[in-house]
């Protein structure tokens, strides 16, 4: 009796592990197909990569860049005189404008334009929501100062 | 089962056959049994090894992944491999690989070889019918019919679906600069081997044993990169494409060599060919000039003499030579192109660029000095670059008083204007030898490879000689402002059957820059050149090779980084007072 309970254990067991390797088996034929696809499709782009990697080649040459700025730019080739070395720019100016307060131009310039925004049919009655103007010292040395120099544009 | 067997035996009364049956078989005093059970045995042991094979086999099966992995063999070895990638300095594409498609024919396959002849030659007319014919009905597994064909044609063979046709993908070289850089990197062969210039070491180097391994059929190489760079090469050639025309020469070739390391930043020799279409570089006129031709450079010869003299210690930058002329030497006449007659400094002679006054400078140090110096400077064994093609200098056999006079002054000794290249560069850098390379090279590795020849005094008088010259001798057209080029102007009577031509001349110009510190040696060469109105008649050196190596200048200075400085004291001040100082 026992032997024969074993017997159908064993046969059991039997068809359990066959069904497991079986299961295994497909699995890796799976990724294995897998895999044969994703290196074909590996080599196909390293091969599209290259032949764009020509492409690029062919579009970058010097010869073929420098017809085309011919035409169309209005550069010329460098003359030696329009070199010149960090040490000889003149002294950066003084900074008028605190690096994080607005930029003070154009803050006068949303100012200006505010009456220009209250005509034609917007409802004049309507609140002004305009930023405030920044403090009235600052704003009036940037302008009679150097109007060019905005603050910080100058880091490198 | 031998119980059992044994049961039966006792149970079962034998008949008399059966007994007859047995005493036949057996004999009649045999134990059944014992045999019986033997032979179970026997039979147990034979399924066992049967199982036991159907289960290695299995494991075998289950372990080895099935049939596909197997490549393909045919035609394999006949594909063509996969090469490097090769750069530039700033890793620019030069060379790379790209897949295309080629058609083959498997003949064995095939079924009807008159109805395959007929839809291919409709579709490839560049195909010879007889040839294919007969290739298709040769006995072989494997053919190629076509390389390199286009994807339209792939389509329209692939459609006629004929059996035994099929298509490869095949790596084929790819020169997306065309003819910049061809005699530089070479080309290869329909199987991608390389046949010329860096293409051919590439496969000196390694690669011919990869691809006889089997090894180098995927793109997994690392990229070669070279020391030159496109840009400049570029412009160089550009500009030498330019004075070709201008000067109706029958060839320009320049290079651009780093003095410090011996890189050749860029290499051209003018008419050059589209590595591409590797059939254009048959052509005799199309060889590469600086490597594989060998040419008497004429006065930029001078820079050797005088610096030989210089580095002897027995003259000095005052030393002066009678430069009366002409000179007599046996049956032959030496002139100077432009005459003082009177005693020149050796400062006067490379300025003046006295052909006597070099000649008695060489003179004065003696026939084997001048030879020694000349050897010392690798000017008279061949010049192994990277590249394949090189040519042996033309050294006179019995190198007699009137060869070191006339070498003296660049005539009687060709050499490749690489190796001249080579020569002055060590005259500039510092007084070190540097064979030039193709390949990078820092400054620590061409100092390991280099060999001293001259002094560094000496070497700071032939870069004042050489500034001097641009100040005020015969390379005056070449002075870029703010470059502060220094420079030797050479041109030579051409050999033609034997003799010296009188109207045809070979002229070079060597510029070094900045001539205080050297960084970049150019030459500039022309074969050839006429005689243009704006010339006024003249065809020597500082009329044609010069401006154009000043042209070159101005447009490459920029790109290698040198800056331009203004307004720097002229060579006497700013070169020679530091040597001054030094002492």
């Amino acid at each position: 009796m026992i032997l024969r309970v074993l017997n159908f254990a064993v046969i059991g067991m039997l068809v359990l592990a066959a069904a497991y390797v079986y299961r295994i088996k497909f699995d890796s034929t799976v990724q294995a197909e897998r895999l044969a696809k994703i290196r074909s499709e590996v080599r196909r782009e390293r091969d599209t990569i290259a032949s764009l990697h020509a492409e690029w080649g062919r579009l970058d040459n010097p010869a073929r860049i420098e017809a085309l700025a011919k035409r169309f730019l209005p550069l010329k080739p460098i003359q030696p005189t329009q070199f010149d070395s960090l040490d000889q720019l003149p002294e950066r100016p003084p900074q008028l404008v605190k690096p994080d307060s607005p930029d003070p131009i154009a803050s006068m310039i949303e100012t200006l334009e505010e009456p220009a925004a209250t005509t034609g049919s917007i409802d004049a009655t309507k609140p002004v929501t305009e930023p405030a103007p920044p403090p009235a010292d600052e704003s009036a040395a940037a302008t009679d100062g150097l109007p060019a120099v905005k603050s910080g544009r100058l880091d490198r | 089962m031998t119980a059992v067997a044994q049961i039966v035996s006792v149970q079962m009364p034998e008949t008399w056959r059966r007994r007859f049956i047995r005493s036949l078989l057996y004999g009649g005093d045999v134990d059944r049994a014992a045999k019986a059970r033997a032979r179970v045995g026997l039979a147990i042991l034979a399924f066992v090894v049967v199982y036991s094979v159907i289960a290695i086999r299995l494991v075998m099966f289950a372990m080895v992944s099935d049939g596909r992995a197997v490549h393909r063999v045919v035609g394999g070895d006949a594909v063509a491999t996969a090469r490097p990638d090769i750069l530039d300095r700033n890793g620019e594409v030069l060379a790379t690989d790209v897949r295309v498609p080629s058609l083959y024919a498997e003949p064995r396959r095939l079924i009807d070889v008159d109805e395959a002849v007929e839809l291919l030659t409709a579709d490839l007319p560049d195909l010879d019918a007889t040839e294919l014919r007969e290739r298709l009905s040769s006995k072989r597994g494997f053919v190629w019919l076509k390389r390199d064909i286009s994807p339209e044609q792939r389509r329209e063979i692939y459609r006629q679906g004929l059996p035994g046709i099929g298509f490869l993908p095949e790596n084929k070289r790819d020169y997306p600069n065309g003819p910049e850089v061809s005699h530089l990197i070479g080309h290869v062969n329909i199987d991608n081997q390389g046949i010329a210039g860096m293409e051919k070491w590439l496969d000196g180097h390694g690669l011919a044993a990869l691809h006889m391994a089997g090894l180098a059929t995927d793109r997994l190489q690392n990229p070669v990169q070279l020391a030159v760079d496109l840009r400049v090469q570029h412009a160089l050639r550009d500009e030498l494409v330019a004075a070709r025309t201008k000067f109706k020469a029958l060839a320009a070739a320049g290079v651009v060599l780093d003095v410090r390391t011996g890189e050749v930043i860029a290499m051209v020799s003018e008419p050059d060919y589209d590595p591409n279409n590797p059939r254009e570089a048959l052509d005799p006129s199309r060889i590469n000039r600086l490597t594989t031709g060998v040419y008497e450079m004429g006065s930029t010869f001078k820079a050797f003499t005088i610096a030989m003299a210089l580095d002897s210690g027995r003259f000095t930058l005052k030393s002066s030579f009678d430069a009366h002329g002409p000179m007599h030497v046996g049956r032959f006449l030496i002139h100077d192109f432009e005459p003082e007659n009177r005693m020149l400094t050796i400062p006067e002679i490379f300025t003046y660029s006295s052909n006597i006054g070099a000649a008695r400078t060489a003179l004065a140090m003696g026939v084997d000095a001048h030879k020694a110096f000349l050897k010392k400077l690798g000017q008279l064994d061949r010049l192994r670059t990277e590249l394949p093609e090189s040519a042996e200098p033309i050294v006179p056999k019995h190198w007699g008083d009137l060869n070191t006079i006339t070498i003296a002054f660049g005539h009687g000794l060709s050499v490749a204007p690489l190796q001249a290249l080579m020569g002055v560069a060590a005259l500039l850098n510092g007084g070190v030898l540097i064979p030039p390379t193709f390949l990078r090279r820092t400054p620590e590795e061409a100092l390991a490879v280099g060999k001293r020849v001259i002094k560094p005094e000496t070497s700071e008088m032939m870069r004042y000689l050489m500034r001097l010259n641009v100040e005020k001798g015969t390379a005056r057209k070449a002075d870029v402002p703010g470059y502060y080029i220094g420079g030797k102007t050479g041109t030579a009577d051409k050999v033609i059957n034997g003799h010296y031509s009188k109207s045809s001349v070979l002229t070079d110009f060597m510029a070094v820059l900045p001539a205080d510190k050297p960084r970049y040696l150019l030459l500039v060469m022309l074969d050839d050149p006429k005689v243009l109105p704006e010339t006024h008649g003249f065809k020597t050196s500082g009329w044609n090779a010069v401006p154009v190596g000043g042209a070159v200048v101005a447009r490459i200075a920029p790109l290698l980084g040198v800056r331009p400085r203004m307004d720097l004291p002229d060579a006497e001040h700013l070169i020679l007072a530091s040597l001054k100082e030094s002492r």
